[in-house]
């Protein structure tokens, strides 16, 4: 197949054979309870200079409180996958622990921005869908997908694409090359002991990034019993085998919301879209992030069970979602 | 001198754009102007509007009043008649499901490619730098007419973008299916806070079709910074309608965090 064209940018990709080789040896599919803290999780399944993948967005279902304990942490040399994204990239860029980022939508904030424009982190631009597409190629176990978009875009110049004819059609398509991230985080809804994940609502990519990672650390809102699993298997989102730790953490997308369960805490958010520099981004960190030593110490500080109550109250959505149904 | 305008330009731009989607059809929003333009047209005109959204939304009646952050979350993807995840979403879009998409633009070249990555300066060291495509490649490649939404000023219309975040006609005809993209896909309109503008000319360079009350084609093309083509009869826009204000004003936004207020 003749390669027309290729992107320039730099691509973390394994071959598929070695990754294979990898979920047989290092996902267990045996049962047993993977119950661990977020410290014990991100200490034991997060290295300095990780490909790192998480599922929608810290203003969504985001696993926000894991992303505060790799801040806390302090790991460095990060490659995010900026797959819909939005204060996630900020609080770890501002946290110090990211090196590259594979850009679908940047994030926000002058704190990131800044940290474009002075090249204190290197960006490679994709899109949404083709880094989505990565992901499933990365779950399937194939080294590449081909898709339709990014062709006739800098976007595909930036990206690492590559442009063949394709053998069937015999006109040209963009081939994205698997992504099979060293870790995924990935905040869900109700998980058992063993990490058989539920998701209620729609998602980004949760199942194609658990698949294709080679660490998933669950954090959960509920921890159920593996017997309700089993008494409705198809609200299974994640099987367990995917999965290397669970930590039970409630209120755990806070100050995003948990579609049918909480709301957005607006307060905090702005708190944290006001942040323009450095310095502020470091008041922030110091009091939410250092100055906490986990997430209820966190929750505790940002208002505790009460505040969290409220912003029960304040999500009057709940239809569709499974909760105590 | 014109009147004093009792609406701002972003209610002209979703009120023109509400008005241009059809019912029974499909189409890709995305968060803020393109959402609320949806969400009128469903209620005033298109009630079969499909909504789509690239979190994995389809067909949503999305909660009123819109409220900032209303991307992915209960309220947006309330009342839809499935939730699904980004690649099956995709999958609609580059399948040839999806009838329309509506994406804002920093800057626009005169075959409709636009950047919404950065503007100044290189990549690596832009002056201005955006949020990236999101999902902004996939909606102008894939949807069969892509509508920008762009206020009008003469910096945006550039000869070539800093950019090509999302490819428009890339030059001329056929170009777009040269590069590998979907057949008969590509930018429909561009709606402004000025006029309308399309692409239906033989050369697929941007053409002017409609004008704002008071303003002239020549007024126009004054804060257009590029060359275009001119329709052989220009419209003029009719400005918002009373209901159509009402209920931006009253149901939708109230807190004018995406329309705005009348200065």
């Amino acid at each position: 197949m003749e390669v027309l064209e290729s992107g320039e940018g730099q691509i973390y990709f394994q071959d598929p054979d070695e990754v294979r080789a990898w979920m047989r040896d290092h996902k267990d599919r045996g049962f047993f309870d993977k119950t661990i803290t977020e410290k014990e999780a991100v200490e034991k399944f997060v290295d300095d200079g990780d490909y790192i993948s998480y599922d929608l967005s810290s203003m969504v279902r985001g696993p926000i409180s894991l992303e505060r304990e790799i801040v806390r942490q302090k790991k460095k040399d990060l490659w995010l996958s900026a797959k819909f994204t939005f204060l996630d990239t900020t609080l770890l860029v501002g946290g110090g622990c990211v090196s590259k980022i594979d850009i679908g939508f940047a994030g926000i904030g002058k704190v990131l921005i800044d940290a474009i424009r002075n090249e204190e982190v290197h960006v490679i631009d994709w899109s949404n869908g083709t880094l989505a597409a990565r992901h499933l190629a990365g779950a399937m176990g194939v080294p590449f997908i081909p898709v339709r978009g990014l062709l006739g875009s800098d976007t595909f110049k930036t990206s690492g694409a590559k442009k063949v004819t394709c053998p069937f059609s015999g006109k040209p398509v963009a081939l994205v090359p698997a992504i099979n991230p060293d870790v995924a985080i990935i905040h869900v809804n109700e998980c058992d002991k063993y990490g058989n994940a539920r998701i209620y609502g729609p998602s980004i990519t949760p199942v194609e990034t658990a698949l294709a990672s080679k660490k998933v650390i669950i954090t959960t809102e509920k921890l159920i019993d593996p017997e309700e699993i089993r008494t409705n298997p198809g609200l299974t989102t994640i099987p367990y085998f995917a999965v290397n730790a669970v930590c039970h953490v409630p209120w755990g997308a806070h100050p995003g919301t948990v579609p049918g369960f909480y709301a957005y805490d607006t307060e905090h958010l702005n708190e944290f879209f006001k942040i323009k520099d450095k310095d502020e981004m470091k008041a922030y960190l110091d009091k939410f992030v250092y100055g906490t030593k986990d997430n209820a110490d966190y929750i505790e500080l940002v208002g505790g069970e009460a505040r969290m109550q409220e912003l029960v109250e304040n999500e009057t959505i709940k239809e569709g979602y499974h909760y105590g149904g | 001198m014109a009147d004093k305008p009792y609406f701002t330009d972003v209610e002209f731009m979703i009120c023109l754009c509400g008005r241009l989607l059809e019912d029974n059809k499909s189409a890709f929003i995305g968060y803020g102007m393109p959402q609320i333009a949806a969400i009128m047209a469903q209620h005033l005109y298109t009630p079969n509007l499909c909504q789509v959204y690239e979190y994995g939304a389809i067909g949503p009646e999305c909660a009123t009043p819109f409220k900032r952050n209303m991307m992915a979350d209960a309220r947006n993807s309330y009342r839809a008649v499935c939730w699904t995840t980004m690649n099956p979403l995709m999958w609609c879009a580059q399948g040839g499901y999806i009838d329309y998409g509506i994406l804002g633009a920093a800057q626009v070249d005169p075959w409709g490619s636009i950047n919404s990555t950065f503007i100044g300066g290189t990549y690596r060291r832009p002056k201005i730098r955006f949020v990236g495509s999101g999902g902004g490649n996939e909606v102008g490649s894939f949807c069969w007419k892509t509508i920008y939404l762009m206020n009008h000023e003469k910096r945006r219309f550039v000869d070539k973008c800093d950019f090509v975040t999302t490819p428009g006609y890339l030059g001329g005809p056929g170009e777009r299916e040269k590069a590998g993209l979907p057949a008969d896909t590509g930018p429909f309109q561009i709606i402004t806070s000025k006029a309308v503008f399309d692409f239906d000319s033989p050369d697929k360079r941007m053409r002017l079709i409609a004008t704002r009350e008071g303003l002239s084609v020549d007024d126009v093309l004054a804060e257009t910074g590029i060359e275009v083509h001119v329709a052989d009869k220009v419209e003029t826009l009719e400005p918002p309608r009373e209901k159509e204000l009402q209920y931006l004003r009253e149901v939708v936004d109230p807190d004018r965090v995406v329309i705005g207020r009348v200065k």
